[in-house]
């Protein structure tokens, strides 16, 4: 008889018009590192949210140690012993590290502040953990690494026996990744369970003991990690069906240069110089935090850098708005958050990168307007019930098409694609890439940006490796490419 | 030919489209509101419908409507503007200034002598520097809006009360000056209403027509994605505070004109007024959201509202308890009822 | 720069220096044109007209921080005001008098705490509603056509206007009180900490347990329970119960709170700086009477003040990281 911490049992979780959460059962084993996979959309993050007690489940019981759980909040759920670390990260700036260990869990006398051996205690734990972080700090001269190590610290010092862990390696670097491992590891010695999401497939086979994998919101399979095979075979329970994708290597060579950049620095950069050919797809390789994202926003001129970026023959203006006029347009990282105007419909959505195409005279011309949703609506197969449509209302998959419908109605030259497939399924991940090589086949320039490494294989002609805010290496890509020497560089290796 | 027929059912919108926006839903429902609050007035109140009720009902409206676009507008692209009922003062007192008879005396009735015209003209441009600088401390510094604006407008207030020196200008000025809010061509219609009539419309047609309309809603929606997707966020916003601040300052102008004087108290809490009636008429508070007609709507419900509630004779104070029971009830319905549209 | 000194950070130091430096300043110009700035009688008519501005920056201070805002305060000032008048014109001892209305003032924090926290409506609208709720039950409580009430018993402006001690009168002490409370509520309570955590990051607030609606909830009473005592003073110092009198009270709150370097936007703040800034603003204005400045430039001066405030606030946020 093995001893579960956590037994799941018939979940079921409904949404209008969606059964997010199916009649998923498994157990997890007392002090292990259970994983749970599963493209997005499969139904992990409901599943956490039912246990942290910000959803409420339609059915199924949940069994604590033995004993029936409910959770109505996450602070709730701490109190039974389940913490969760979240994507966002959930410390309060303003507050120095102590006063963030025990927010939520202050020791009183009549709401007074007391001060006691629980944050002695606490601080004692976080010093154990990370002995460099000075309590008495404001969290917000923290680093990432440092402010998640803050709330694991949190977690423990409450005693909780679950710690749930949702895409704890995000934003972090390698080095601070392997600490992290390491503090994961004894925490199990300590008795805490951790149940660990998260994209990165090689971490599951470091740290995991267990992996659930969830698909469309069913319980696929639960199997310690020693008995699985590789990662093919994970890959093939989270998608079911295996798409095949290779790198078609270009038959021309344009020699036209369309984009020049030399000696690019801001606060994150140092010293970037590189070029993009008519018709080419160039990619940029790096791990979260080596300045992907901030090389995309200073060439679009979001961000301000000091160097040359020349385009077309001339120096380009440094805010969007004058390089959307030059030829650029720019997919951002964040959709929602910068791409998509979510509570505007798809029709008021797609022109806005270049209104003149559809007004005469600053007077918007809605027959055009409308005719230009629908043609771009069935271009990039977007699913909706018309134009008209709301686009919070639209799938992950869906909105990112709307990012792109966007940008190609810019008619730009030079598409800047941050991490344009995070976060969707892989249905519209084919999709997008399909759209890539078109683009590339018409003659437009893309400067793709990722830190999935198969995609950056399988999509670009020439690829940049930046590393902490600068260029480590050109490739050319072709079928002899060493994708272990890539990610020896990526990681900070020589 | 799958695709084709799948744009054809797009272009149709057989594919269960064709229902109205949900700010088209709030437009109707509260028109709605209005015309059924017009029928059980005209039942209920004595002498309500009545030519000259509804005529005066109608030129009551028009300050809180004319700033109420400026307000709306800027509500809709995610910002506040709490400086219009100071800069109606300062315009207000402004302009009886300029156009006062200058006697060569230091006092309140002695002022520049200008006429009419340029005097209106000077006024509208020296409030659109109170606009400007709401644009500065909201769009560089970065200040929230309304604590910004609120600081504005007591300094636009100030320069009122100082040229006015605490009390109000109103001798030596010339005829025209009350023209604006005095002649009527029917019943009380006067200029000020065929102002606003005119303004509205043009609001309308930059609203729902125009690019520039266009990238209101956008700023309002999701100003970071407006900016990468070129638009000229701190300049649009700059603008709408000075087109804010102009339509305050055309209101000022007409408020002064009605009472033939520059009074410093003139505007008092309209910032407050038309920001209630606007989110009254169904404008979110959150951006993106909104519309001039709502403003309009907004301000005829509370209109018949409180001229029922005179009518019927209650004491005018009561006034006051309606609107604050009615902006928080409109708020709450309007919530309801589109929460239950989305199912 | 930047670091810490001590426990205290670079930017509180520097907060706590630019306040003071201006009211020192305030009181060097003034006193420099008048050396009865500096006498007793001015300064004890400055922290008797502070005492309604100490109650209700100080709470106020405490919603701020938690990044929300009050505009009722005046409205509540003006209500209570009334209530006290009438109650006390009907005979009421002046202590039962007083306890009805700061019962009545917390009932209407009470409302702005479920209208902003439970019905989730934005506390600017919220607020404004209750402000404006507030001013019409006063005046509709007013005899019609007079708006005021007037022939209040005598000896009920003592309260404000009858020295204890120092030629402070009672009304001042029990300010003290309350605000030395609301301090020890910012600085050593769970309340005054969750304040800051709501108002610096919500969402984390909410996953640590804590009760964000009942908290803030209980921060609109605080400000309710003050803005009714504020009135019961202004009431007693005028000798008039006036539902207008609160008029303009919202904005000289933002005021002194932002003047006091509390971040407009939440997640710090301190009640006692709030203080300062009221005394800033009170004897600026008190000044100005020593001047010679006519009265209407008050409120011009009152605008400039808090546009320096805001931008002072923005050049030490921006300059100085802790």
């Amino acid at each position: 008889m093995r001893d579960y911490v956590l037994e799941i049992k018939g979940l079921v979780k409904d949404f209008p018009g969606v059964r997010a959460v199916n009649d998923v059962s498994f157990n997890i084993e007392r002090n292990t590192v259970h994983c749970l996979v599963g493209e997005n959309g499969a139904g992990k993050s409901t599943l956490i949210k039912i246990l942290t007690g910000a959803l409420e489940r339609t059915d199924g019981t949940i069994l604590l140690n033995g004993q029936e759980y409910v959770s109505n909040n996450p602070g709730e759920a701490r109190k039974k012993g389940i913490s969760t670390l979240f994507q966002e990260l959930n410390v309060v700036d303003q507050l120095t590290v102590e006063e963030n260990l025990t927010l939520g869990m202050e020791d009183t006398t009549f709401g007074f502040l007391r001060k006691s051996t629980k944050i002695k205690k606490m601080v004692e734990v976080l010093k154990e953990i990370e002995p460099s972080i000075d309590p008495k700090q404001k969290v917000k001269r923290l680093s990432v690494a440092k402010k998640q190590i803050v709330e694991i610290a949190k977690a423990v010092a409450s005693e909780s026996n679950i710690i749930i862990m949702d895409e704890p390696t995000a934003s972090i670097s390698e080095s601070e990744i392997k600490r992290l491992f390491k503090i994961i590891r004894e925490l199990k010695r300590n008795n805490v369970t951790v149940i660990y999401i998260s994209h990165r497939l090689d971490e599951i086979f470091e740290i995991g003991d267990y992996v659930t994998v969830m698909r469309d919101g069913k319980h696929i399979a639960t199997k310690p990690v020693a008995e699985m095979e590789d990662r093919s075979e994970l890959i093939r329970m989270m998608i079911g069906k295996s798409i095949v994708e290779s790198y078609i290597p270009k038959e021309a060579e344009e020699e036209d240069i369309l984009l020049e950049v030399r000696n690019l620095s801001n606060e994150k950069l140092k010293n970037i110089a590189f070029n993009i050919k008519k018709g080419e797809v160039v990619g940029f390789y790096g791990l979260v935090g080596a300045g992907k994202t901030e090389l995309a926003r200073a060439i679009f001129g979001a961000d301000r850098y000091s160097g040359e970026v020349i385009f077309k023959g001339k120096q380009l203006g440094s805010t969007p708005a004058k390089a959307i006029e030059a030829g650029i347009a720019l997919v951002p990282e964040e959709r929602r958050t910068q791409g998509i105007f979510t509570i505007l419909t798809i029709r008021s959505n797609i022109p806005v990168m270049n209104m003149k195409k559809i007004s005469n005279g600053g007077f918007v011309d809605a027959a055009k307007e409308k005719q230009v949703a629908i043609e771009y609506i069935d271009k990039l197969k977007i699913v909706t019930s018309g134009p008209e449509k709301e686009t919070a209302k639209l799938s992950g998959g869906n909105q990112q098409k709307l990012v792109f419908a966007k940008c190609l109605f810019a008619d730009s030259d030079l598409l800047i694609l941050d991490e344009p497939t995070r976060g969707i399924d892989v249905g519209a991940k084919s999709e997008i890439y399909s759209i890539v090589r078109q683009l590339a086949e018409g003659g437009k320039s893309i400067m793709f940006l990722s830190s999935e490494l198969p995609e950056i294989l399988n999509l670009c002609d020439r690829i940049f490796l930046l590393f902490d805010g600068e260029i480590k290496a050109e490739l050319i890509n072709g079928p002899d490419i060493d994708s272990r020497k890539i990610i020896h560089i990526v990681t900070g290796g020589e | 030919m799958i695709e084709k027929t799948r744009k054809e059912e797009l272009k149709t919108g057989s594919l269960g489209e064709g229902r109205i926006s949900n700010l088209t839903f709030i437009n109707i429902v509260m028109i709605g509101v209005l015309v059924a609050l017009f029928i059980v007035a005209s039942l209920i109140v004595p002498n309500f419908f009545n030519i000259n009720t509804v005529s005066n009902l109608i030129a009551q409206q028009a300050e809180i409507i004319i700033i109420g676009i400026g307000i709306a507008y800027l509500l809709i692209s995610g910002y506040f503007d709490m400086s219009v009922g100071g800069i109606i003062a300062m315009a207000a007192v402004l302009c009886a200034y300029f156009s006062q008879e200058n006697r060569g005396i230091e006092g309140l009735s002695s002022g520049l002598g200008m006429s009419y015209g340029v005097a209106a003209a000077l006024t509208v441009l020296i409030c659109s520097i109170i606009g400007l600088i709401n644009a500065f401390l909201v769009v560089k510094m970065n200040i929230a809006s309304v604590i910004a604006t609120l600081a504005t407008m007591a300094l636009a207030r100030g320069v009122a009360l100082i040229v006015a020196r605490g009390a109000q200008r109103n001798a030596g000025l010339p005829p025209e000056f009350k023209q604006i809010g005095q002649h009527t061509f029917f019943a009380t219609i006067n200029v000020a209403v065929l102002i606003m009539v005119i303004l509205v419309i043009v609001a309308l047609i930059i609203e729902r027509k125009t690019v520039f309309g266009r990238r209101i809603f956008l700023i309002g929606a999701n100003s970071e994605a407006a900016r990468l997707s070129g638009i000229k966020v701190s300049r649009e916003v700059s603008l709408l505070y000075i087109a804010s601040s102009i339509l305050a300052a055309i209101t000022g102008i007409i408020m002064a004109s009605k009472f033939n004087a520059g009074n410093a108290a003139f505007g008092t809490g309209y910032e407050f007024d038309a920001l209630v009636v606007t989110v009254l008429g169904g404008t979110s508070i959150f951006g993106g959201f909104g519309s001039v007609t709502c403003v309009v709507v907004g301000a005829f419900i509370l209109g018949i509202l409180k001229t029922s509630v005179n009518m019927l004779g209650f004491q005018p104070d009561l006034q006051l308890v309606v609107s604050g029971v009615v902006i928080i009830i409109a708020i709450l319905a309007q919530r309801y009822a589109i929460n239950r549209r989305s199912g | 720069m930047g670091r810490i000194i001590g426990r205290f950070s670079m930017k509180t130091t520097i907060k706590n220096v630019y306040v003071f430096s201006v009211l020192i300043l305030i009181f060097v110009i003034f006193t420099s044109m008048s050396t009865k700035f500096i006498g007793a009688p001015n300064i004890v008519n400055i922290l008797r007209q502070s005492v309604p501005l100490f109650l209700i920056g100080g709470a106020v201070t405490l919603v701020m921080i938690s990044g929300h805002i009050d505009l009722s305060v005046g409205g509540i000032l003006g209500l209570c005001s009334v209530v006290y008048s009438l109650a006390v014109k009907s005979g009421m001892s002046y202590f039962a008098a007083a306890l009805l209305t700061v019962l009545l003032g917390t009932l209407v924090g009470f409302i702005n705490g479920y209208l902003v926290m439970k019905l989730n409506i934005v506390p600017l609208i919220a607020t404004l509603a209750t402000m404006t709720l507030s001013i019409g039950v006063g005046k509709l409580l007013t005899p019609r056509g007079v708006g005021l009430i007037k022939q209040l018993p005598r000896g009920m402006e003592g309260f404000m206007r009858t020295s204890v001690l120092f030629g402070l009168p009672l009304a001042f002490y029990i300010a003290v009180i309350v605000v030395a409370v609301l301090v020890i509520i910012q600085k050593k309570t769970v309340l005054g900490k969750y304040a800051a955590a709501i108002g610096g990051n919500r969402t984390a607030a909410e996953l640590s347990g804590i009760n964000v609606i009942k908290n803030v909830w209980l921060m609109y009473v605080i400000v309710g329970f003050c803005s009714a005592l504020a009135g019961i003073a202004r009431t007693s110092y005028l000798h008039l119960g006036d539902p207008g009198t609160g008029q303009g009270m919202e904005m000289d709150a933002m005021i002194v709170v932002v003047l006091g370097g509390t971040h407009f936007f939440g997640g710090e703040g301190s009640v006692w700086r709030t203080m300062i800034g009221v005394l800033v603003l009170m004897s600026l204005t008190a000044g100005m009477q020593v001047a010679g400045v006519p009265p209407y430039w008050q409120y011009s001066i009152r605008g400039a003040v808090l546009i320096f405030a805001l931008l002072v606030d923005i050049a030490v946020k921006e300059r100085i990281v802790d």
